[in-house]
């Protein structure tokens, strides 16, 4: 048995509880990591001793814990994560997590108190939930310390976590406490602990943690981690021992690879390190710049990035399994070395993906169950950065004769997708049907968000994350959470303007699975003839001159509603005489018609002319005109046909 | 016989070949409007009374596509099987024109009426078509050769999934360079079959390059600034197509008018290729060229 100092590891939440990256403690630092590891590149292992504690915040004494073992997912092909979507590259290509040996802080070995579960789908292959039956209950307010001895071997393909060759991408890769919910936490009804089985369409949920992580491994790997690094040590023999420690993260990851070209800028008081390959090095520029970019905007829109470091990666082709996945402080692009400059993918990515460190690293999500509160909000914000610095219109591709903005990519995923209306949004990751998961979190969210803020406008859609933050910063929100952050900032800068409260809007379009759709059906003008008739047995008639200028007409424009979200809108109408009207609709009935009397006739009609609502799944039959613009239709002919001349004579010889 | 004269002169007899060139401009506008059309009348019949349109101006929204919806992935696969279907047939019909070009440019008498163009293109059509097929054949094994080759072995010894770095541009380099060869070989052969009347592929092609080897750096150096020339025009095209976004319908029309003026030129440039080489390997025989 192994003998275990236990007056340090008592000390040992106050010790790692120290501040050397940030000034003060963001958060309530309920969890922390102390590891010692030993990368073996041969065998594509990382093993050694980690000393993990978890306090008790609770009011009442808990019995278990309950830890992550995320590497068991690859384990073997009939896991959660794996089952029919990975299998290993060949025998040494699995990859597990195994704990050697386990004590508690009064030395008492736990290994016999283990047990694996699997709470979301009962799936007995599944061992990537840790029970972990306690001798005696945690007290409120006591510190929960245990001594892990543990092996982590790397899975082969790269699945966000993995080797390729000597490329090592390390994450998810020791054991790692779930979430203890106190009652009321998230609208919890009763405490314990949330840890969810790694499912393939899920990523994580974790408290803000102190890392204190040491790796030894050979000399020629250059690393990168998302803590900052205390201490880089030659041990001799072709050895070397990094030090990094990270403070108020809910994850820490790092890589080594002999073949990575590291650079470095700064920006205000943040050190940016980017750790690329040869190839993606002429990518470099505008990948910092990306970040750059990135910083700004959230810092003005949201709040400040708070830890005085970061670092991004863009992983050679061999690893490209590991891009586009986030750390908090620590994040992977992916593509740059091989996208043209017209396409502004790898930007998006690094965009993206930096993104994280604010919705899930500071606001800490549990993005297991409500993947939208992520990822949606992230590609919302992450399509305002992408469009609002690399064009409006174009933001994602541009050229001559053909463009693309985030926004409207983001918003094409959800109005093209088949199976836009199949379930609601607000669903947990591993529950959304027909492989509707990206589609709905990423795109569905982002569309609708980006309507929300085109109802209550950008400047109040600001304040409301600026208070989401404020409130919530190192805390774990909930969607519900989030939506009282909507009508506590929508009724202080509005008032009634839109109701009581927002939720007619989530209720549509988060809880809801109906589908926005406007169109104008058409519009009529007919000439008020002389009147003529018969009134009590006699028949009357007016007259009227015949100039045109006195030619009066009934015009009636009409609107519909075909989707079930109901949405206010508005209706720019032009008329003969060049003059406009905007018309307010509350889009509630079935259909609405505008009727004008006058010398005026309207001759077209635009639904949202302004294009602030993005659910609406069809802007074509959003505008009506007596004489649509066919000139496009015709230069696109021509260029097709002149391409098809240019093609046959080319390929001609 | 000097360069610039092998130039001049198949200029000459190429310009004096015009109505044979607007013959061939003629049957390839008809061809690629039975793509073009279709194409033109499904966008009305999508956008209707739609103004959206508008987001047409600035060149093609993508986003498009997604407001179209499903009739566009129909769009997608009719455009992409009338492309490789019009592409197909026009790649008959410049073969087919390309034995009357090379009749007309053989013949010691002079012109040629567009019904002799038409029975001199029927005639030489089977051989042309397969020496045609060899000579892209022989291309593809180069190309597979000189790019494909060099680029297996660096992304082997790199062991990354792409050659890189920029290695890679010399062989693109060498491979343009060696591609007049081919081209010259191509059109002598054709040239020999037009002027002997042969039908035999192998013997016109193992004719082309001895006329190649015989005054080499003469017959590169030709070949080699025409198509130098063909690729600068062609280049010009894509740009200004790609480019020019005409919005009002005179504008558009004069867009066609103009882009089809190019296509005229382009037409003529290829047929200039085809001139010289049969002008240098004619002086080289001691023939004459009309």
């Amino acid at each position: 048995m192994r003998k275990i100092p236990w007056v340090i590891m008592c000390l040992l939440p106050f010790i790692a509880s120290g501040q050397i990256v940030i000034d003060k403690p963001l958060s309530p630092r309920l969890t922390g990591y102390d590891m010692n590891v030993t990368l073996d590149p041969d065998a594509h292992t990382v093993s050694g001793q980690m000393t993990a504690w978890w306090v008790n915040h609770s009011s009442m004494p808990v019995g278990e814990a309950m830890m992550h073992m995320y590497l068991n997912a690859f384990c073997s092909n009939k896991t959660t994560f794996a089952k029919g979507r990975w299998s290993a590259a060949g025998d040494d290509g699995w990859g597990w997590v195994k704990i050697n040996s386990i004590f508690d802080g009064s030395g008492n070995d736990l290994i016999d108190s283990m047990g694996f579960v699997s709470p979301d789908d009962g799936n007995e292959h599944d061992k990537t939930v840790l029970r972990l039956a306690l001798p005696s209950p945690v007290a409120p307010g006591d510190t929960l310390v245990l001594v892990i001895d543990f092996t982590s071997k790397l899975p082969s393909p790269i699945q966000r976590t993995g080797y390729e060759g000597d490329f090592h991408f390390v994450a998810q890769w020791f054991p790692k406490f779930g979430v203890y919910e106190t009652a009321g936490m998230r609208q919890r009804e009763a405490d314990g602990w949330n840890c969810h089985q790694f499912h393939p369409n899920s990523e994580f949920y974790a408290n803000h943690s102190v890392y204190n992580v040491s790796v030894t491994l050979p000399s020629e790997y250059v690393t990168g981690s998302g803590g900052m690094l205390i201490e880089e040590t030659d041990l001799g023999e072709g050895m070397k021992r990094v030090i990094w420690r990270a403070e108020d993260i809910v994850d820490f990851a790092w890589t080594a690879w002999p073949g990575y070209k590291v650079l470095t800028d700064r920006w205000k008081g943040v050190d940016i390190t980017f750790l690329t390959s040869e190839p993606a090095l002429k990518k470099a520029d505008s990948q910092f710049q990306a970040v750059k970019y990135a910083l700004e905007y959230l810092e003005e829109r949201v709040g400040p990035y708070p830890w005085p470091h970061l670092t991004f990666v863009d992983p050679p082709m061999s690893g490209t399994g590991a891009g586009g996945m986030e750390y908090t402080t620590l994040f992977t692009s992916m593509g740059g070395g091989m996208v043209p400059s017209f396409m502004k993918m790898p930007e998006m990515v690094t965009i993206h993906e930096f993104g994280h460190a604010y919705f899930m690293g500071i606001l800490a999500s549990n993005e297991f169950e409500e993947p939208w509160l992520d990822e949606g909000i992230n590609s919302y914000w992450e399509q305002r950065i992408v469009d609002h610095y690399y064009g409006k219109g174009y933001g994602l591709l541009k050229l001559p004769f053909i463009r693309l903005s985030d926004t409207d990519q983001g918003r094409m995923t959800y109005i093209t997708s088949p199976s836009r209306g199949i379930a609601t949004n607000d669903l947990p990751s591993w529950m959304y049907p027909h492989g509707t998961y990206s589609m709905m979190s990423y795109s569905k969210a982002a569309t609708w968000l980006h309507t929300l803020k085109g109802i209550i406008g950008t400047e109040t859609m600001d304040n409301v994350f600026r208070e989401y933050y404020r409130r919530w910063a190192f805390r774990h929100p909930s969607g519900k959470d989030f939506i009282a952050v909507v009508n506590d900032v929508v009724r202080s800068e509005h008032g009634d303007r839109f109701g009581e409260d927002m939720n007619w809007f989530f209720d549509q379009v988060l809880y809801g699975s109906g589908i926005c759709d406007y169109r104008v059906s058409g519009i009529t003008s007919n000439k008020i003839r002389s009147y003529s008739g018969v009134v009590d047995g006699d028949s009357v008639t007016y007259t009227r001159s015949d100039r045109r200028s006195d030619t009066l007409y009934i015009s009636r424009v009409s609107i519909e509603r075909l989707g079930d979200v109901k949405l206010p809108v508005e209706i720019l109408i032009g008329f003969d005489n060049g003059e406009e009207v905007l018309e307010q609709w509350d889009g509630k009935e079935l259909y609405r018609d505008f009727e004008y009397t006058g010398a005026r006739k309207p001759v077209w009609a635009k639904i949202d002319p302004d294009n602030r609502i993005d659910m609406d799944v069809n802007r074509i039959n959003n505008s009506w005109t007596y004489e649509p613009d066919r000139t496009a239709a015709r230069r696109m002919m021509n260029k097709f046909i002149l391409l098809m001349q240019m093609m046959i004579s080319i390929f001609t010889i | 016989m000097s360069f610039f004269k092998t130039l001049k002169n198949g200029a000459t007899v190429t310009a004096s070949s015009y109505k044979l060139i607007l013959v061939i401009w003629i049957s390839m506008l008809v061809l690629t409007l039975a793509a073009g059309y279709p194409l033109k009348a499904f966008m009305n019949s999508i956008f209707g009374k739609s103004m959206i349109t508008e987001r047409l101006n600035d060149g093609f929204d993508i986003a498009l596509a997604g407001e179209i919806g499903k009739p566009f992935g129909a769009l997608v696969t009719s455009v992409t099987a009338g492309t490789v279907l019009v592409g197909t047939a026009g790649f008959i019909l410049m073969v087919f024109f390309a034995g009357g070009l090379f009749r007309r440019f053989t013949l010691a008498e002079g012109r040629l009426k567009v019904s002799e163009f038409l029975k001199a293109s029927a005639t030489s059509f089977m051989p042309f078509l397969w020496i045609t097929l060899l000579m892209m054949l022989i291309i593809a094994g180069y190309t597979l050769l000189v790019i494909g080759v060099p680029a297996l072995v660096m992304v082997l010894v790199s062991g990354s999934k792409m050659p890189s770095g920029n290695g890679i541009y010399i062989f693109y380099v060498i491979w343009a360079l060696g591609m007049p060869l081919w081209l010259f070989v191509a059109d002598a052969s054709r040239r020999w079959m037009a002027a002997t009347g042969s039908r035999q592929v192998f013997r016109a092609i193992g004719a082309a390059f001895r006329a190649l080897r015989e005054r080499f750096w003469l017959n590169y150096g030709i070949v080699f600034a025409v198509v130098v020339l063909n690729l600068l025009l062609v280049l010009a095209i894509l740009w200004f197509a790609a480019f020019a976004t005409p919005d009002k319908g005179i504008m558009v029309f004069l867009f066609f008018i103009a882009t089809q003026a190019l296509v005229v030129v382009r037409l003529m440039m290829k047929a200039w290729r085809y001139a010289v080489v049969c002008e240098a390997v004619q002086q080289q025989r001691g023939e004459a060229i009309p």
